[in-house]
């Protein structure tokens, strides 16, 4: 929790470390321990895969992962136990860059004030645009099997 | 025993099961439900002797699936898998008479942990 200095009001944001720490424990559970997410350079590419989960309440924030359709793929393949040279199919790939955004999401939640609600996970293909008055509070340039991996946490300026 | 799996998301359900596998619940009948409505619906069809079920959900929610169950009657065991496992999730979830809140992410242990109670 940051003060801020003009108004005296408490920007809330998670702690960078409490949600490497969230996203290493989804990785290790659901991806597998031989394969860990590690510091990686960040990823621009335009045909990124994302996934976003917005939290509105107590605390008003968005998470997002990004992908790369590849990363985003070998990631379907783990969580579902597939051979990683298996093609999952379109939705299934979705679903899964869906669910790891919504632990992500729902455990970064859980670190925040209450009480709040969880959306529905939304994936897409690009990178997320913040709306002007949200502001990066988190980012994490990872990379898993060699593929790019970006968690970004957002929140609505300070309230 | 059968076992109702409730969970939007079919790569968690996938997840769920292979956890249920590796937790020694592999003799066990699973049955899916892809939103809550389909979960309430399966549980008066299918009559589980427990129900795994996310919390959030389209159609129905899981904490309004157990509501809906307990208002009708149904004594059903019941436990959420979230991804939410915040105090006050867990709270509520009590209140509504859950059984347990297992946490995503989880680990076969977890299952254990909270299952061998109501299944051994």
């Amino acid at each position: 929790m940051t003060a801020d200095i003009e108004t005296g009001a408490h920007a809330v944001a998670p702690e960078t470390a409490d949600v490497l720490a969230v996203t290493e424990e989804v990785w290790r559970s659901f991806l597998g321990e031989s394969e860990p997410l590690l510091p990686g350079p960040p990823s621009d590419r335009a045909d990124a895969v994302t996934g976003a989960v917005t939290v509105t309440g107590g605390w008003d924030g968005a998470v997002t992962v990004t992908f790369t359709p590849e990363g985003a793929a070998a990631a379907a393949c783990a969580m579902l136990g597939l051979d990683p040279t298996d093609v999952p199919s379109p939705g299934d790939v979705a679903d899964a860059v869906g669910e790891l955004v919504n632990m992500v999401g729902g455990n970064v939640k859980s670190l925040m004030p209450g009480p709040s609600t969880l959306s529905l996970p939304v994936v897409a293909g690009g990178r997320v645009t913040p709306a002007s008055e949200d502001r990066e509070v988190v980012r994490l340039d990872l990379t898993w099997t060699g593929h790019p991996v970006t968690i970004s946490v957002h929140t609505k300026g300070s309230r | 025993m059968k076992i109702l799996v409730a969970d939007d998301s079919r790569v968690m359900r996938q997840i769920v099961i292979r956890t249920l596998r590796q937790a020694g619940y592999s003799h066990h009948d699973v049955v899916e439900a892809e939103n809550g409505r389909d979960a309430l619906e399966k549980v008066y069809a299918e009559s589980p002797d427990l129900v795994l079920s996310d919390w959030n959900m389209p159609e129905m929610n899981g904490i309004d699936v157990l509501t809906t169950l307990r208002g009708s009657g149904s004594q059903v065991p019941f436990g959420f898998v979230t991804s939410e496992g915040s105090e006050e999730m867990r709270s509520r979830a009590a209140a509504a008479g859950a059984l347990f809140l297992i946490a995503k992410p989880f680990t076969a242990e977890t299952f254990s942990d909270a299952l061998d109670p109501v299944l051994a």
